[in-house]
């Protein structure tokens, strides 16, 4: 053998997730604050009747400095963009939920609270890796009985009969399991693929057609991944269901390399649509509008049309927080927080967010290229962040009426508090993941 | 102080706030790309090259650059000379074929293992898999910029 280069092993993966530009996240972290700050400030002083924003405020300086220098403490070699990013864009949902719908805010600063807590619970111990792959079973059992719990004691926080019942009950404490199955499942894929992973990459001789995909590697996969399908077409949950598909065969593809795999994917996905909107009102119903929303703009269509109008009304600057209109659009706080945000915020907004998720997805697919772990770990990271990347896609573009709309929330902005634990809880992995975890 | 001032002057922090958090967010990332491209230059030199995890060798031993065809087993005219009680003569060997690189097992007695699992056939590797052999064990480190010679 011969000693050919220099002595560092990892030459790209220190230069990418390095030292170098760790002072500066202390000046986002700071800017994020300024911004906050800023969006509170406005809120005080536009709003008519009284009520007090500052509490969510200082919620959020607690988190992030709590965040920050736990993950400093414990977790000495984390990206720290994804910290900066996250609290960015939660701290913006705080805002926007405080200007929308006052008194959901307190609710959301709470959840947050327990986000941030869990998600430096996932950050700090060991060995919850090697414990999300050992007891994949156990944990997709449990996640699946939770789901199936919602069909017979299912509920719904608004109360009304006709609203989907995603949610299961504890008292004043609502939780919607779907969620958690997003994290679970992910993971589950990852490592029952991961460990496929020499068969799905064996080939005979140099022919590369011939794919080493069969039903006896993925069928375990394929099997649990239909009973959640079927769970959340039951429920009609039918955002989620779509989101899990795509999510499923990007991981698939990653995994074997065959582009077949994502075509086919896609055709599916067409075909499910088809199907779907034969079988169901509400996917019926979403299509239609979103073919010609206009006829029906008074009606059916209310809800898509106001949005458009928020977005043009919005312009570049925005209207300035506390001094647009978007209450126009019907539950402007949780699905369509996007629009609001287009308005108030103007193009400025919406290009700060697609750029922090754009940012946010390049880290967490940086961690899956550059960890020279073993294979569950480049798979879990590149599995969380598609899940993040396409909810926020659909949901945005489903706002902007460029797809049909997907019930799906704004990952780290919109209300709910299922959808921001989550969200944390994959951020948590993803910081572990970055930190190089063995 | 006049409240559309307030208002205005509160418009102006946000703004700027956020102006400057993308300005940030894109010097974090100019810098983290600058720094790549140095060390990514600098390990240019090769395809990549092996590095012998366990057991931990001192010196010269560490580690082999990729060329087109390294054979490894316990037989001295191998590139990388395998000493140890469970490796074949003629172990296994590592190839470039089809701007791929493959690990291939040449009938050795105890298999060669792929990130812990024998492989039956001829397997594409990439970056960061472990090679087994014996009790030996090598990682590989392909440089993803250069995988042709």
């Amino acid at each position: 053998m011969t000693r050919t280069d220099v002595d560092n092993p990892l030459p790209v993966v220190r230069a990418v997730v390095g030292s170098r530009g760790r002072g500066n996240v202390w000046l986002l972290l700071l800017l994020a604050g300024g911004f906050v700050f800023a969006g509170m400030a406005s809120i005080t002083v536009t709003r008519a009747s009284a009520g007090e924003p500052w509490a969510g405020f200082a919620v959020w300086i607690l988190c992030t400095l709590g965040a920050a220098s736990m993950l400093k403490w414990r977790l000495p070699n984390h990206d720290p963009l994804l910290l900066a990013l996250s609290m960015f864009l939660s701290g913006w949902g705080l805002v926007a939920i405080e200007r929308l719908a006052p008194a959901f805010a307190s609710r959301q600063a709470l959840w947050l609270m327990i986000s941030v807590t869990a998600m430096l619970g996932i950050a700090a111990f060991p060995h919850v890796l090697r414990w999300l792959r050992g007891y994949r079973y156990s944990l997709l059992a449990a996640a699946l009985l939770l789901l199936a719990a919602t069909i017979v004691l299912g509920r719904n926080p608004s109360g009304l009969d006709f609203a989907p019942r995603l949610w299961l009950g504890l008292g004043a404490f609502y939780f919607q399991p779907s969620e958690l199955m997003k994290v679970i499942l992910v993971a589950y894929m990852a490592s029952y693929l991961a460990e496929q992973n020499t068969a799905l990459r064996a080939r005979t001789g140099t022919s590369a057609g011939a794919t080493g995909l069969s039903l006896r590697l993925v069928g375990p996969i394929l099997l649990m991944w239909l009973l959640s399908m079927v769970i959340l077409v039951w429920q009609r949950d039918l955002g989620t269901a779509m989101l899990f598909f795509i999510v499923f065969i990007l991981l698939l593809y990653l995994s074997s390399g065959d582009l077949r795999l994502v075509l086919s994917g896609a055709l599916l996905v067409l075909v499910a649509g088809i199907v779907a909107y034969q079988l169901f009102d509400v996917v019926q119903l979403r299509v239609d509008i979103w073919l010609d929303p206009w006829p029906e703009a008074d009606g059916r269509a209310y809800q898509i049309v106001q949005s458009l109008m928020a977005f043009g009304a919005g312009g570049v600057a925005g209207a300035g927080v506390g001094l647009g209109s978007p209450g126009y659009i019907p539950v402007v706080h949780s699905d369509f927080i996007f629009a609001a945000i287009a308005e108030e915020w103007g193009l400025l907004g919406v290009v700060a967010i697609l750029s922090s998720f754009g940012v946010l997805a390049w880290r967490d697919l940086a961690i899956a290229l550059n960890h020279h772990g073993s294979a569950f770990h480049r798979l879990l990271a590149a599995g969380l962040t598609m899940t993040l990347l396409v909810q926020a896609l659909m949901i945005m573009a489903g706002v902007l009426k460029l797809l049909p709309l997907t019930g799906v929330t704004l990952p780290f902005i919109s209300y709910g508090g299922s959808s921001l634990f989550a969200c944390h809880i994959m951020l948590g992995l993803l910081l572990r993941l970055s930190a190089g975890a063995r | 102080m006049n409240i559309e001032v307030t208002i205005f002057l509160l418009r102006l922090l946000g703004v700027l706030s956020l102006l400057g958090f993308l300005l940030a967010l894109f010097v974090v990332i100019w810098r983290n790309a600058g720094a790549a491209v140095q060390p990514l230059a600098a390990a240019g030199a090769g395809p990549g090259y092996l590095v012998c995890e366990q057991p931990r060798l001192a010196g010269d031993a560490l580690r082999c650059t990729l060329r087109p065809i390294v054979t490894l087993g316990r037989a001295a005219g191998n590139t990388v000379v395998v000493s140890d009680d469970f490796a074949s003569a003629n172990h296994a060997r590592i190839l470039l074929e089809s701007g791929k690189w493959w690990l291939e097992d040449r009938q050795s007695r105890n298999g060669t293992l792929l990130n812990g699992e024998t492989i039956i056939r001829r397997t594409i590797l990439t970056d960061g898999d472990e090679i087994g052999i014996g009790r030996h064990r090598y990682r590989l480190h392909l440089n993803q910029e250069n995988l042709a010679i």
